[in-house]
This record gives structure tokens, sequence and C-alpha cells, in this order.
């Protein structure tokens, strides 16, 4: 029996017209943006072996994952991102290229999000890795493109956050706390739930780096987020990366102005193979970031090849569902309905080409036995123009 | 003029507390107080306004970024999840989840999987995963306490304040599962869109809850 033989997966959707046209759209802008810049497209499989993304620096969880066995039984995932990937591709196909590299995609990507609350579990994406360079210069590169990126999506209403993974890490170094303790203070601090931050660091003693990472989740806002930290806590390497940090917050506000501007040194989610500088985007009118990236120095080392990197994504559903909420548009009807008389058709397909290669015209063939029938299908679908071919060429 | 700040209350007894914290730091609340039937009510002086909501949908409004701020127990944060900021514990509607079977009888004894009644499974299901326990679980949206009476289940998980139904029906808490109270969560967009105004908010909340204790 068929059962669902009408309808898509929970999360899945079909796109129509606008929808498409507009994701288009913005993909073709975005594009447009990475080619300026020297950046190569490349694609990757939907699907993967499991293995791929359960690496060292940071594993999918598995009941986020779409699974299915390949012929010989071996477990493959629909991917449920694309950095992971591309890591793979670099480290073995592209070993021996030339550094730094840089490369963007376009592809979908797959997860379960929690059901009924009205998410897709498969967006597209899109996105760069700019492989091989650890420079500050680098993460600006990264960090403006985003930017120039953002600033096509919405003149006026986006901003940036921009933290760095490097605080966190280095404050859990300091302390003794297994992998399922470091979870919880990295949850509590994404969430920023203060109450269950204190009580939990509460148990674990009192030192200057518990005292620190109580305050680290307060700690966004803007330049005034540097002065409070100063005092957080005393490591050189912590100081370095706010040191790093406070500069590039300099740069960029020359280039968005600091309205727009944030800095969260609580921003610990994301994946987990965030190393150093990472950012994400926002646009008003959608609840989530739509844009959200970092420095991933350590991940290319765990498939073989040892480089540092950086890169974003963008949500391209996300930033098309804003773009249509905004500037709501319809499809374009074709510009010209052509209806050939019986012995007529070869002369009438031979003028449509001619018209779409000279002009760009959109013509259409009337599928229709009679002018009546012509000229109702045409007020219906909003075809200003009627040409009827027949010994010659009149429009009606 | 900006947009004004939406905060999500949860229906009933909350929304009360909470109207009664916010007028406490000088907002009017009439309009919530005489709301009649409608479900978004302005508080002019502080450029905010109010939607009810049940528990749950304050936490799916406040995810997708329609309401800015929500305030929801933390029985349902626990059950739902979600992605969202939980700022503070607004220390009002305390209570606890806690695992009650019959009196006297006992709970952990004997080899057979047992069968947990509840009204959220989420909870009950985390609780026994921390203890390494299987369990069935049976939903049930009602008085829950009947389960174990009908024999249905071995045990529930639910809310407890005073323990009076509980004792009136003849079961007793075995354990607590976790305390519960009123949190004050916000959107992950909103707080860095508009961070001046709710962090000022936050801190006027903080400020009268340190009076208060």
């Amino acid at each position: 029996m068929r059962k669902y033989d009408l309808i898509t997966p929970e999360g899945t959707k079909d796109f129509l017209f606008e929808e498409c046209l507009v994701r288009r759209e913005t993909e073709a802008k975005i594009h447009d943006i990475f080619r300026g810049k020297g950046y190569y497209e490349l694609t990757t499989p939907a699907l993967e072996f499991f293995d791929v993304f359960q690496t060292e620096s940071g594993h999918y969880p598995q009941e986020r994952l779409y699974k299915l066995t390949d012929s010989k039984g071996r477990l493959l995932v629909m991917r449920p991102e694309s950095t992971m990937p591309i890591a793979r591709v670099v480290a073995t196909r592209l070993k021996d290229a030339a550094l730094p590299l840089r490369l963007f995609y376009n592809q979908s990507v797959y997860r379960f999000e929690s059901a009924l609350k009205g998410r897709s579990n498969e967006i597209v994406q899109t996105g760069i890795e700019l492989i091989g360079s650890a420079s500050h210069m680098a993460d600006l590169e990264m960090v403006s493109t985003a930017i120039e990126v953002l600033e096509s999506c919405s003149e006026t209403s986006f901003s940036l956050e921009i933290g760095d993974a490097g605080v966190f890490k280095e404050l859990m170094r300091e302390l003794n706390a297994t992998e399922e303790e470091r979870e919880n203070i990295r949850y509590l601090i994404e969430t920023k739930n203060y109450p269950a931050l204190n009580d939990l660091l509460d148990t674990m003693g009192d030192s200057p780096a518990i005292a620190a990472l109580k305050r680290l989740p307060a700690m966004f806002g803007g330049e005034e987020v540097f002065d409070k930290a100063a005092g957080l806590y005393s490591n050189q390497r912590i100081n370095m990366i706010l040191d790093d940090l406070r500069q590039l917050y300099g740069e960029i506000s020359q280039l968005i102005g600091k309205g727009r501007l944030t800095v969260d040194l609580g921003m610990v989610n994301n994946a987990d193979y965030y190393t150093g500088v990472i950012i994400k985007g926002y646009l008003e009118g959608y609840g989530e970031e739509v844009l959200s990236g970092g420095r991933y120095n350590k991940l290319l080392a765990d498939y073989g090849y040892d480089i540092p990197a950086t890169g974003f994504g963008v949500n391209v559903d996300a930033i098309a569902k804003v773009a249509i909420k905004e500037n709501p548009r319809e499809v374009k009807p074709a510009d010209v309905l052509l209806y050939a008389e019986p012995g007529y058709e070869m002369k009438a397909i031979q003028l449509a080409k001619q018209l779409h290669a000279e002009s760009g015209v959109v013509t259409e063939f009337a599928l229709l036995d009679d002018i009546d029938a012509v000229r109702e299908y045409a007020r219906e679908k909003k075809i200003g123009r009627i040409v009827v071919v027949d010994g010659e060429v009149t429009e009606v | 003029m900006t947009k004004p700040l939406r905060i999500a209350l949860t229906k009933g007894r909350l929304e009360k507390d909470t109207v009664a914290l916010l007028e406490r730091l000088g907002y009017d609340c009439t309009a919530v107080r005489e709301k009649g039937r409608r479900l978004i009510l302005p508080i002019p002086d502080g450029n905010m306004e109010v939607v009810l909501a049940k528990a749950a949908d304050v936490i799916t409004y406040v995810e997708h970024g329609v309401c800015d701020i929500g305030v929801v127990g933390k029985d349902t944060i626990i059950e739902m999840e979600g992605k969202f900021f939980e700022l503070c514990d607004l220390g009002f509607g305390r209570c606890r989840f806690a695992l009650a079977t019959k009196k006297d009888a006992d709970f952990y004894s004997g080899f057979g999987v047992k069968t947990i009644a509840t009204k959220y499974p989420n909870v009950a299901r985390k609780f026994f995963e921390s203890k390494n326990m299987d369990i069935d679980i049976v939903k049930i949206e009602g008085s829950v306490e009947l389960a174990p009476l009908l024999d249905l289940a071995d045990g529930i998980v639910d809310i407890v304040e005073t323990g009076v139904t509980l004792r009136e029906n003849g079961l007793e808490v075995v354990e607590d599962v976790v305390p519960i109270s009123a949190r004050l969560i916000v959107n992950t967009v909103s707080l860095k869109l508009r961070q001046q105004e709710i962090q000022e908010l936050v801190a006027k909340i903080e400020e009268a809850l340190k009076n208060n204790d």
C-alpha cells in the first residue's frame, strides 16, 4: 500500500518558482563575491562515509545524522556540513596544490533538527574555505568576505559578531575537567545560563580560571568588552588572543562601523573544531544566525595534512526567506504567446528561437486549438502579447 | 521609536508573578492586568509588549525570535530543550521534579524493566539515562498519580510542590530529580541586536531579586 506517495519527508519541502528564483539570485550574488576574491568552486558527494565526521577535533552527534549503508554494508551518512568533507579532499587530492587554497561550495546539508519546530532538515549552504594560512591577513580576508556577503543580502539590517574559540579552550586547559564536565560547561556558556554555570563551577573548586569561566558568558557587547576582559585571566596566550581580536575589531569597525559589530567571548557554540577567530552573522527578521564560521587549525591534521585553515558558511535558504519577506515578488510571465496555425509549427519554432537569441524575448508556444482559447489563456497567465504564425507573422 | 521589546509570559501563575515583578520595577502593567481576551498587550512606558502563551509555546516563540524574551518554568525547558539563552533564575514558581511510587513499594528492587508514567517523557528518559537504567515510558496527559494506583506503572516522574496530592493518593517521593523555578530566556539574535535594552532590563530584574532575598 502506498501511504506516503504524495507528501515529502519531515523537514524537507519543494521549492517553487519565486523561491527558486530568489535562491538562485542570492547564490549568484554571493558566488560573484567569492569568485572576485579568487575562490574556486568544488562539490563533494551528498553521501560520505560516517567516519569522515568522526575526527579528533570534533564529531558530529550521531542522532542528528541521516544514515544508510552502501552495497558492502558500510555506514554512510548524508553530509551534515561541508567543511569536514572539504578537509578530506584537501588532505588527499589537493595535498600537492600550492597554498593557500581558496575554495567555495554551494550544496545541501542534511541534519535532523528537533521535530515540529518548523525547521528544515535539508538546507542549502554556500561558503568559503581559505586553507593553508594562519596569518592575520587570512582572518581579515575571511571576515571581510563574510561582511560583503551580509551587505549583499541586506544593506541595512545585518550585524556581525566576532569571538575567539581559543579563550574557552585555554581556560579549560587550566581545569582538570572530565570530557562530560567540559561539555556541560561549554553548553552552559553557550546558552548563557549563568545560574547553572555558577552552580556547576562552584562544585569544582575556586581558581582564577574558574572565576574567569563564570564571567565568560557575560563578555559580550561592543569595544568595552576588551577592557572588561583585560582583567579576566592573565595568561600570555589569552592576552595574545585578546590583543589580536581587538586589532581585528578595530579593522572591521572601519568597514562596517561599530554599531553593527559586536564581540562575544562566550561564543563557544558551533562545531568543536574551531581553534581561533569565530564569527556569526545575523539578519534582522531571522531568529538565528544566517552565517557562521571561524578558524580551524587542527581539523586538517585529523585527515593527515597538518595545515591551518579558516572559512564560513551561509544559510542560503534563510537569506532567501528574508529577501522574499522584505521584497515579495512574482515570477514574471512570458513576454509573448506564440500561436502556430496548422502547418506552420516549424516556422513558429524558428521564430521563437530567433526572438530569444536577438532580444531575449521569452516566448511560450500556445498548445491550444483555437485563437479564443489562446486569448483566454494569455489573460489568465498575464502574457501581454499574442503572435499568430501562419503565412505571415501577425501580432493580435 | 524602535519596535517594542516583546516578552512572552507563561499564562497563569508565572504570568502573575512576572507582572508583579515588572510592576515592582515601575512598569505600568494595567493593560496586562485588564487583558480581557487579548493576547498581545502593551506596557507603554517600557516600550515593551507582553504576549501570553502556554509554557511550551513561550519557548517556541522565543526560539524563532518572534518574541525577544520569555518567562517559562525550568520544567518546560528541560522537557522541550531548544536554542536560546537562559539568562536568569527568577526565583518564583519553585517546585521540583521527583520520582514517586506507591508508599512502601521498593522501586529499585527486582530485575524487571520499570514502567514510568509521566507528562514529561524527556525528563524521565534523561533521569534514568543518567542512572544507566532502561525504562518503559508511558505518556499520561492528566493526573499522573493514577497510573501506579491502577498498576499501569511502577512509578511516576512529575512536578511536586507540596507533596499533598501524592500523600492523599498513597504515593511518596523516592528521589528528587531536579529543582524547578521560573527562568528568563532570551532569543540568541535579540540579545545581540538589542543588547542594551535587554541587559538593562535583566540588570533591573536581578537588582529587584537581590533585594527580595
